[in-house]
C-alpha cells in the first residue's frame, strides 16, 4: 500500500476545514466575502464534474446543463409551486439527479471523443429548451427577484455572503466527504480499474456500465445541489449558466487544479476565481492571459497544480 | 567618493520630488469615483464599449470646467459585467467594497441590472442606462434610476406615427425571443390593429443567432406591406436588415425604438436607407450641451457618437448635477432627492424622474438618409 | 415556392457547415485530435479577408486566397506548439489544448479586432439571383460551388496523390504507418495545415453572409462537429452528406416548425446518430462488444 500523500490524509483535511472556518474573519469585506461563497459553490461543481471526469476519465461537456437544471429546479419548485424554500436543493438535487439517471443510462455506453460530443448534444439541447420555453422558464430573460435562503429565527439570511459561506461550506464538506468516500471504496477502486483498463475490469467481474451509472447520477445530483446554492444567493438565473463558457470555466478548475484528486478541483476553483478577479484590472487581456496559463499548465503539468505539491512531497521525502 | 556625492543628490532630488508632489497632492481635492459597469466583452461588448465612451467623453467636459464640488474631479472607474449577472454582481461588490466608489452606473442587459439593482439595494446611487425590462424599476429600491425609455413608453408615441404617416396597409414583425421581443408584439399589435393596420403575423429568433434567413423567408410569404424589426443587439440588427433585403423584400421596414446607432447605420449598408425609428438622441440636435458632448467625443474616439453613448453620458451628467446641489457625493438621500426634481437639464433635453426613479424624456422620429441618422419632422 | 427557397437557403448552409466539418474529420481521422479551435480558424479566415481588403486593399478573391493561406500557415504553427508535444498525453488533455488555444484565439481576437461586429462587404453579398419568386445572393451561390469544387478535389487528393494516401495509412494504422517509413509528423503538419486552409476558406466564404465578430468561431466549430459525428470521423464524402443533411433539415424544419426546433435539430442529430450509429450514418455500423 502506498503511504497516503498528507494532504489526502484526514488530518490534512480537518487541517484545511478549520482554515476555511477562520477565513472569513480575515476577510476584510464584503467583497473578498462574495469571492469566497462563489469558490466555494464553484468548487462544489467542481467536485461533482471531477467525478465524471477524473474518476470516470471520460470527458463530458454537458455537465453545466445539470448545474443549470438544478438552479432553475429549485427556483421554479419555491416560486412557482410555492413550496418552503429548503425543498428547493433537494428538488434541485433529484431533478437534477434523474435528469442524470436518464442520459447516463443512454450516453454511459458510449466512452471517449464520441461521449464528449455527446454530452455536448445533450447539454445544448437542454438549454435549447430552457431558452425556448418561455412559459415556463422566462426564456433568455432568465428568473429574477429568487427568494434567498433564511432562517428567521436565528437571523440568517443567506443572500449575505457573510451568512451564505458557513453555508456553503458545510455544504462543500459534505461534497468533499462524498468524493472521498467514493474513491476509498470499493467503488472508487474499481473506477480506477475502469478508467485505466476497461477491458480488464470487466474480465475480472466489475460490472463496468452500472459503476459509470452510479457515478454520474452522483455527479449530475451534486450539481444540481449546486445550482440550487447559486440561484438562491446571487438570485438572477439565465439560461447562460448552460453554456460553453461555464463549461469551459469547470473544466478548466478540474484539469489545472488536478484531476482524480479530491483537493485539485478545490484548489482549481480557488485559482480561477482567485486570477480572475485579480487580472480584472487587464481588463479584456485578462482573459488572454487566463487561456495562455491554462495552455501552459496543461502542457508542462497534466497533472495540474496538485502534481506539483506530490513531486516536492516526494522530494521531501527522500531526503 | 563620487558614489557618496551621487547618493547624497539623489536622495536629494527624491526628497525635493517628494515633497512637490506631497504638496500637489495636498492641494488637489478627492477625486469622485463613479463606476461604469459595462459589458465590455461578449455579446454586447461593443455597445459596452459606446456606453463608455459617452460617459468618458462628458466627465472629460465636466472635468475640465473644474469638476463638481469646488474642484474635484470625477473619476471613471471602470468594470467589465460580460453580459451576465454573476459577473455584474461582483462589479458591484468590488466597486462599492474594495474600490470604494461613491457612484454607480450600471446594467446594460436586463439580466445583469435586476442582479445588481439587489446589491445596490438602499447601499448606493446606482444609475441604470439602457436595460429596458420594467421590473428594473418596478423592483427598484429608493437609489436607484433608470434612464431608458420602456418599451411601452416608445410603443405608445413609435404606433401613432406608423398609423398617421407611414400608413401601411399590412404589417409582419420580427422580434427577439424575450420578454422585451413578446412585449413588442403585445403592445404593437394592439396599437397598430386599432387604426385598422392588419398584422399578418410574427417570427421569433434567439439571442444567440447568427443567421435570420429562414424566418425571413417565412415572414416573406406573408406577403406583409411593412416589416417591423425588433433588434437590440446591433450586430444581429444589421443581418436581419441586409438579409431581408437580399430575400428581395421591396416594401417599407420599420425599426425598433431606441435601437438606431451609426455602427448599425454602417453595417447594413443600403439595407437600413430610408428607414424611421425613434430615439431619446438626435444626432444633429442644437441644444448646447448636446452639441459640446458630439464635438468633445469626435477628439476622443474613432466611433460616431450614439444613441448609447448618449445615455451613458446622461448618466454622468446628472450625477454631476444632483452631486453639486447635495454637496457630498456620499449623501445619498439629497442627491435621491435633486434627481427627483422635475426638468432637470441635460444633453438629451429635459427629463423627470418618477417616483420609481424612471425618467420621463422626450421621444424624437429619426430616419436613415443618406448613411446618417437625422431627426425627422413628424 | 416558399418550400424552395428554404430548400435552396438550406442547401447554402449545409455546403458552408460541409466546408468546415472537412477540416475538422481529416484532423480527427489523421491525427486522432478532438479540434476544438477549428472553428477559430475559420474565424481567422474571415477577418484576415476582411483586413486584406480594408487595410491593404485587395480584392475579395485575392484577401481570400492570401486568408487562406496565411491561417493554414498558423495552423503548422498551433500543431507545433500545442498538439505535437501532446501526443503521448492523455486523450483529452489533447483536448483541453485545443479549448485553452481556442479560448486563446477568441479573446485575441476581441482583444486586437474589437468586440464591435465587422462586415466584409464583398461585391457579391448583397447583389441577387431570383429565379421567379426564389431569391438567393450571389455570395451564397459562391458558397455552393466552391465549396462543392473544394470538396471534390480534397476527396480527389486523398484518393488519389501520394500525401493523400499517406493520409489515408496514418489514419488507418499510426503505427503501421510509421513502421512503414511513413513520417507521420510531417503527415500530421500536412494534414493539419491543409484542415485549417479549409477552415479558413469557409470562413472567407460564410463570414459575408452574416457579420463578423470574435466568437464566430464557437458557432462555427459546434456545426462541425454536429456534422463529422453525422458523417462518421474521418469521412469526406459523410461530411458532405452531413452537412447537406442539416442545412436542409434546420432550413425545413425551421420553415415548417419552428425556430427553436432549428436550433435543436442539429443536437437532437447527434444525440440519435450516436446513441444508434456511433460511426456516422454512412459507415457499417460499430461491431457490439
Amino acid at each position: 500500500m502506498k503511504p497516503v500523500p498528507f494532504f489526502e490524509s484526514a488530518k490534512a483535511w480537518w487541517f484545511g476545514l478549520l482554515l476555511a472556518l477562520l477565513a472569513p474573519f480575515a476577510a476584510f469585506n464584503d467583497y473578498l466575502l462574495h469571492m469566497m461563497v462563489l469558490w466555494g459553490i464553484y468548487s462544489i461543481l467542481a467536485l461533482s464534474l471531477n467525478i465524471i471526469v477524473g474518476f470516470l476519465g471520460e470527458l463530458t461537456f454537458g455537465h453545466a446543463a445539470f448545474f443549470g437544471i438544478g438552479a432553475y429546479a429549485s427556483a421554479l419548485v419555491v416560486m412557482g409551486l410555492g413550496l418552503p424554500i429548503w425543498l428547493g436543493p433537494l428538488a434541485a438535487g433529484l431533478i437534477a439527479g434523474a435528469f442524470g439517471f436518464a442520459i447516463g443510462y443512454v450516453a454511459l455506453r458510449i466512452v471517449g471523443p464520441q461521449f464528449a460530443i455527446l454530452t455536448l448534444g445533450f447539454g445544448a439541447i437542454i438549454q435549447t429548451i430552457t431558452n425556448y420555453w418561455v412559459d415556463v422558464t422566462r426564456g433568455p430573460m432568465g428568473i429574477s427577484q429568487i427568494p434567498p435562503f433564511k432562517i428567521e429565527a436565528l437571523g440568517l439570511d443567506f443572500s449575505q455572503a457573510s451568512h451564505m459561506y458557513f453555508l456553503v461550506l458545510a455544504c462543500l464538506t459534505l461534497a468533499v466527504y462524498i468524493c472521498r468516500a467514493l474513491q476509498s471504496s470499493r467503488t472508487g477502486r474499481a473506477y480506477v480499474a475502469i478508467r485505466e483498463n476497461p477491458e480488464l475490469a470487466q474480465s475480472i467481474g466489475i460490472n463496468t456500465f452500472k459503476n459509470k451509472w452510479l457515478a454520474f447520477t452522483v455527479a449530475t445530483t451534486m450539481a444540481g445541489v449546486g445550482g440550487s446554492l447559486y440561484g438562491h444567493y446571487l438570485r438572477v438565473i439565465t439560461p447562460d449558466l448552460m453554456s460553453l463558457s461555464y463549461m469551459s470555466a469547470l473544466i478548466i478548475m478540474v484539469i489545472v487544479g488536478g484531476k482524480g484528486t479530491t483537493l485539485g478541483p478545490v484548489i482549481g476553483a480557488m485559482v480561477y476565481i482567485a486570477l480572475l478577479e485579480s487580472l480584472r484590472a487587464f481588463g479584456n487581456l485578462r482573459l488572454v492571459i487566463f487561456a495562455a496559463m491554462l495552455i501552459l499548465c496543461v502542457i508542462f503539468l497534466p497533472g495540474g497544480l496538485i502534481s506539483v505539491w506530490l513531486r516536492w512531497q516526494n522530494r521531501v521525502r527522500e531526503n | 567618493m563620487k558614489t557618496h556625492r551621487r547618493t547624497w543628490l539623489n536622495l536629494a532630488a527624491g526628497l525635493i520630488a517628494a515633497s512637490v508632489s506631497l504638496g500637489a497632492w495636498a492641494q488637489a481635492k478627492p477625486p469622485i469615483k463613479i463606476a461604469a459597469i459595462n459589458p465590455l466583452s461578449g455579446a454586447g461588448a461593443f455597445d459596452g464599449q459606446l456606453a463608455l465612451e459617452g460617459m468618458q467623453a462628458m466627465a472629460a467636459i465636466i472635468n475640465a470646467n473644474g469638476g463638481v464640488l469646488g474642484g474635484r474631479m470625477l473619476e471613471l472607474v471602470t468594470y467589465d459585467d460580460k453580459g451576465n449577472p454573476e459577473e455584474g454582481v461582483s462589479a458591484a461588490k468590488r466597486a462599492m467594497e474594495q474600490d470604494k466608489v461613491d457612484l454607480i452606473v450600471g446594467g446594460w442587459f436586463s439580466a445583469v441590472a435586476l442582479g445588481q439593482k439587489e446589491v445596490t439595494r438602499d447601499k448606493i446611487i446606482h444609475i441604470v442606462t439602457s436595460a429596458q425590462h420594467p421590473k428594473v424599476t418596478d423592483e427598484g429600491h429608493k437609489y436607484l434610476f433608470r434612464l431608458n425609455a420602456t418599451s411601452t413608453m416608445m410603443s405608445d408615441r413609435y404606433s401613432k406615427f406608423v398609423c398617421d404617416s407611414i400608413k401601411p396597409k399590412s404589417v409582419a414583425f420580427i422580434t427577439i425571443n424575450d420578454d422585451y421581443g413578446r412585449l413588442e408584439v403585445e403592445n404593437y399589435t394592439r396599437l397598430l390593429g386599432a387604426c385598422k393596420i392588419e398584422v399578418k403575423g410574427n417570427e421569433f429568433y434567439n439571442r444567440t443567432d447568427a443567421d435570420f434567413t429562414t424566418a425571413l423567408t417565412k415572414l416573406r410569404s406573408l406577403n406583409a406591406d411593412a416589416i417591423y424589426v425588433s433588434a437590440i443587439n446591433t450586430s444581429q440588427g444589421a443581418t436581419i436588415y441586409r438579409q431581408l433585403r437580399q430575400s428581395g423584400h421591396r416594401g417599407t421596414i420599420i425599426a425598433s425604438a431606441g435601437n438606431m446607432n451609426p455602427k448599425l447605420v454602417e453595417l447594413s449598408g443600403p439595407a437600413l436607407e430610408g428607414v424611421y425609428s425613434i430615439s431619446l438622441f438626435a444626432p444633429d440636435s442644437q441644444r448646447p450641451m448636446a452639441r459640446k458632448w458630439i464635438d468633445q467625443y469626435a477628439k476622443m474616439f474613432k466611433n460616431e457618437p450614439s444613441f448609447i453613448g448618449s445615455l451613458g453620458a446622461q448618466a454622468v451628467e446628472v450625477l454631476a448635477q444632483a452631486v453639486e446641489k447635495a454637496g457630498d457625493p456620499r449623501a445619498y438621500d439629497k442627491i435621491a432627492a435633486a434627481l427627483k426634481v422635475p426638468k432637470l437639464n441635460t444633453l438629451l433635453g429635459e427629463a423627470t424622474f418618477d417616483d420609481k426613479g424612471q425618467a420621463q424624456q422626450s421621444i424624437y422620429l429619426i430616419q436613415v438618409k443618406n448613411k446618417k441618422i437625422v431627426a425627422s419632422g413628424g | 415556392m416558399v418550400f424552395l427557397q428554404q430548400l435552396l437557403n438550406g442547401l447554402a448552409n449545409g455546403m458552408g457547415y460541409v466546408l468546415i466539418a472537412v477540416g475538422l474529420t481529416l484532423v480527427f481521422g489523421v491525427l486522432r485530435v478532438v479540434n476544438f479551435a477549428h472553428g477559430e480558424f475559420f474565424m481567422l479566415g474571415a477577418y484576415v479577408t476582411y483586413y486584406g481588403m480594408t487595410l491593404i486593399g485587395m480584392d475579395y478573391i485575392s484577401a481570400l486566397l492570401v486568408a487562406t493561406l496565411v491561417v493554414a500557415g498558423l495552423g503548422i504553427l498551433a500543431n507545433r506548439f500545442f498538439f505535437q508535444p501532446l501526443k503521448k498525453e492523455h486523450e483529452f488533455t489533447i483536448l483541453l489544448s485545443s479549448l485553452g488555444l481556442a479560448l486563446l484565439l477568441t479573446h485575441l481576437a476581441e482583444t486586437i479586432f474589437g468586440a464591435d461586429p465587422k462586415y466584409v462587404d464583398t461585391p457579391y453579398s448583397d447583389a441577387t439571383f431570383s429565379l421567379g419568386d426564389i431569391t438567393v445572393t450571389q455570395q451564397r451561390i459562391g458558397v455552393i460551388l466552391v465549396a462543392s469544387a473544394m470538396i471534390a478535389a480534397t476527396y480527389w487528393f486523398i484518393k488519389h496523390t501520394r500525401m493523400g494516401k499517406m493520409m489515408q495509412a496514418t489514419a488507418q494504422n499510426p503505427e503501421g504507418a510509421a513502421l512503414s517509413g511513413i513520417n507521420t509528423k510531417y503527415v500530421h503538419a500536412y494534414t493539419f495545415a491543409l484542415a485549417c486552409a479549409l477552415a479558413a476558406l469557409s470562413g472567407a466564404l460564410v463570414g459575408p453572409t452574416a457579420m463578423l465578430y470574435p466568437t464566430v468561431g464557437d458557432w462555427a466549430v459546434l456545426k462541425g462537429f454536429i456534422v463529422v459525428v453525422m458523417g462518421g470521423l474521418g469521412s469526406v464524402t459523410g461530411a458532405l452528406l452531413g452537412g447537406l443533411i442539416l442545412g436542409v433539415a434546420e432550413s425545413l424544419g425551421g420553415g415548417y416548425i419552428s425556430l427553436g426546433f432549428k436550433e435543436a435539430i442539429g443536437y437532437a442529430i447527434i444525440i440519435v446518430v450516436l446513441l444508434l450509429r456511433p460511426n456516422g450514418l454512412f459507415n457499417p455500423p460499430a461491431s457490439t462488444k
